[in-house]
């Protein structure tokens, strides 16, 4: 079942690299708040109860809901529906990402040892690499945000690699989850959208030498 | 005893987003630099040195060094934003002050951190409080700088906490205690070690304004206004220097230990490249005294690189840089106020205009240069010789080369400032001599310790390099 969990998470993975539509992004974002509350309860369930809630709680809460929620609404607001002017055609996402996937999988055979769970760590490696590749490579400050948040996923996942026998990991990982998140997507709900119109990265160079 | 603490500069920095009038703002600025100066006074002359507080805290020497700069530097800074922003609008302008005392409280909690995850997560605390500084001018700039700051620092805290989670998986223990996780890695996994020493200094590298995420430091920099500049680039970098340093020292032992220097010499070299190159090309001062501060940086990283000798000049350069950087930022903000403006291409003649300002900054770029009695001469000195010593003459050759090009670019742009003709309004009603003067405290301070090293000071840092 675990396996079957981590598999999903990675189509939904190379899945991102092929999306346009900005509703798609957040349905996934949503999807893998939702895969991240399974793992966590077959991962976790020999924690103790307090903390196992707390993850549990968390995860439905934040990752599940609230955070595809805000995607959403701001999908709304701006009305921009579509990745436009990206900067590589979807072939070349897609190749890209599977590129990141074979090198994730190739780092994990000679790093992983008896100290890490190597699914976990090899997942985790994709998911960082996957966000960066969809920061780098799309133009919309929105797609940013959403690569930023499969990132935080893959720390959250790789937090739970090792987290069973340290869970003050993993609530670290759901306080940078929280911390950052709320900050960041409240900025760009209540300012960014307002001021800089979710537009272009491009449009983001009047700060430079 | 530093929780009862917490909570009093906590207290006092919320009870600032709520105050009526800036006579009320000016009030708690004032009872918080006195609890400050308590607390530090407690630390130096009440036996509280050396000693734990709680679980997650100790006043060890590096910290209770970096804490007392720290009390300098964040007094200067908010007496000076007091005149600085005097024309701000209130709201913003009381806004300001609370978030000034959360950084420094933040910051105040990664100097005493001794567990790495608590370090991490104060850490992050200074980015959501720096945050709100960044955007004080509620212009496209700032929101554009801030919006780059939280997303570029809040992606590098994220790597960073990786490094952190393999790091502990290397030690294999529920600790993530400084101490322990020292005695614990020497027999990790080296992959794991260096993996994680690079996750650790990518994530930190936009806190100590290093290459490779040295960017949003200058650019945080720039769109805050110049006093709270001033707690950035000196308060704010040093955090990230000790975060680092800290994660570093934990490595001594261990057999990755010779490869993490040459990383480290990698980086400053690059960071090194990174501010002398920019240093040519920027158009604005505050940019301009960023660069430097990413320069200072990458000499910094060189000497932990180098070791031996260098480790110690590398300390002592970050205290000295600190007092330096934070005197021409202070007295950069006097200038804004003549000029309205940071352009290196527009404004000049400042030596007729503010005959004092402008000496506090030709006094402050020779010290930033490293002219004797720079304090700046002696730790770049002892770097350079430590290099040369352990064989190191291509890379001795290659310093020098980029400081030689960052001396004839900082003289180009500062002798502009101050002989060149100016070109823009000035608004000489804002002219602040008393800034001037008081800027120049600090420049004091680092011209004493160039000339002489006090005793006490030289132990503190020997206790600090020796590990």
């Amino acid at each position: 079942m675990l396996l079957s969990l981590i598999i999903l998470y990675i189509i939904t993975l190379i899945y991102l690299s092929i999306v346009e539509r900005f509703r798609n992004y957040a349905s996934i974002i949503a999807l893998q708040g939702w895969i991240l509350l399974g793992i966590a309860l077959l991962r976790l369930h020999t924690l103790d109860w307090v903390e196992l809630s707390f993850i549990i709680t968390e995860t439905l809460i934040f990752k599940a809901l609230i955070v595809p929620a805000i995607l959403m609404r701001v999908i709304k607001q701006t009305k921009i529906n579509r990745v436009s002017s990206s900067g590589s055609s979807q072939f070349n996402s897609l190749m890209l990402s599977l590129i990141a996937l074979g090198i994730s999988a190739v780092t994990t055979y000679f790093v992983a040892d008896s100290s890490t769970h190597m699914i976990f760590f090899g997942v985790a490696l994709y998911a960082l690499l996957s966000g960066l590749i969809l920061i780098v490579l799309r133009s919309r400050i929105f797609t940013h945000m959403v690569g930023f948040l499969v990132i935080e996923n893959g720390v959250f996942l790789f937090s739970m690699a090792i987290g069973v026998e340290m869970p003050i990991l993993i609530n670290t990982a759901i306080m940078l989850d929280i911390l950052i998140s709320v900050l960041m997507l409240g900025m760009f709900m209540t300012k960014v959208d307002h001021q800089i119109h979710t537009d272009d990265s491009d449009s983001l160079t009047h700060v430079k030498d | 005893m530093i929780y009862l603490y917490f909570i009093l500069w906590l207290a006092i920095g919320a009870c600032a987003f709520f105050v009526r009038s800036r006579r009320e703002v000016h009030l708690l600025c004032g009872l918080y630099i006195a609890s400050h100066l308590l607390f530090a006074g407690r630390l130096l002359f009440g036996g509280n040195y050396l000693s734990t507080s709680g679980v997650f805290f100790t006043f060890d020497a590096a910290g209770s060094l970096f804490y007392m700069l720290l009390v300098i530097v964040g007094g200067f800074v908010l007496i000076h934003s007091q005149e600085y922003l005097k024309d701000d609008d209130f709201r913003n302008y009381r806004k300001y002050f609370a978030l000034l005392m959360l950084l420094i409280t933040a910051i105040t909690g990664v100097y005493f951190a001794n567990n790495i995850a608590v370090t991490w997560i104060l850490l992050e605390t200074t980015t959501l409080c720096s945050a709100g500084i960044l955007y004080h001018r509620h212009s496209e700039q700032t929101l554009e700088a801030t919006w780059k700051y939280l997303f570029v620092c809040s992606t590098g805290i994220a790597i960073a906490y990786l490094g952190i989670l393999l790091l502990s998986a290397a030690a294999s223990n529920n600790s993530l205690n400084y101490e322990d996780m020292q005695v614990l890695i020497t027999h990790g996994n080296p992959l794991y070690l260096k993996v994680a020493f690079l996750l650790i200094l990518t994530g930190y590298s936009c806190k100590m304004e290093i290459f490779p995420l040295y960017t949003i430091g200058v650019d945080a920099n720039f769109a805050a206004p110049a006093p709270a500049s001033a707690l950035l680039s000196t308060g704010l970098v040093n955090a990230g220097f000790l975060a680092i340093f800290r994660v570093y020292r934990l490595f001594a032992e261990t057999e990755v230990f010779e490869w993490i220097r040459h990383v480290m010499i990698i980086i400053g070299v690059m960071s090194l490249i990174v501010g002398a190159l920019f240093l040519r090309r920027t158009n604005n001062y505050k940019r301009f005294l960023s660069y430097s501060t990413v320069e200072n940086m990458g000499i910094v990283a060189i000497g932990l690189g180098i070791g031996g000798i260098g480790v110690w000049a590398a300390l002592f350069h970050v205290i000295c840089h600190t007092l330096i950087k934070s005197s021409l930022f202070l007295q950069i903000a006097v200038v804004r106020q003549i000029y309205n403006g940071y352009r290196i291409n527009r404004i000049g003649d400042y030596i007729n205009i503010n005959k004092v300002g402008a000496i506090g900054i030709i006094a402050g770029i020779v010290m930033i240069l490293a002219f004797p009695p720079s304090p700046l001469f002696v730790s770049e000195l002892m770097i350079l010789s430590q290099t040369i010593t352990s064989g190191g003459w291509w890379l001795a050759a290659i310093i020098l080369l980029l400081l030689c090009i960052v001396i004839y670019s900082v003289c180009q742009r500062m002798i502009r400032l101050c002989y060149h003709p100016n070109q823009d309004e000035l608004h000489l009603s804002n002219i602040n001599r008393r800034l001037s003067y008081s800027a120049f405290v600090l420049l004091l301070g680092a011209i004493i310790l160039g000339l002489w090293q006090p005793q006490s000071l030289v132990a503190l840092i020997d206790k600090i390099a020796i590990f």
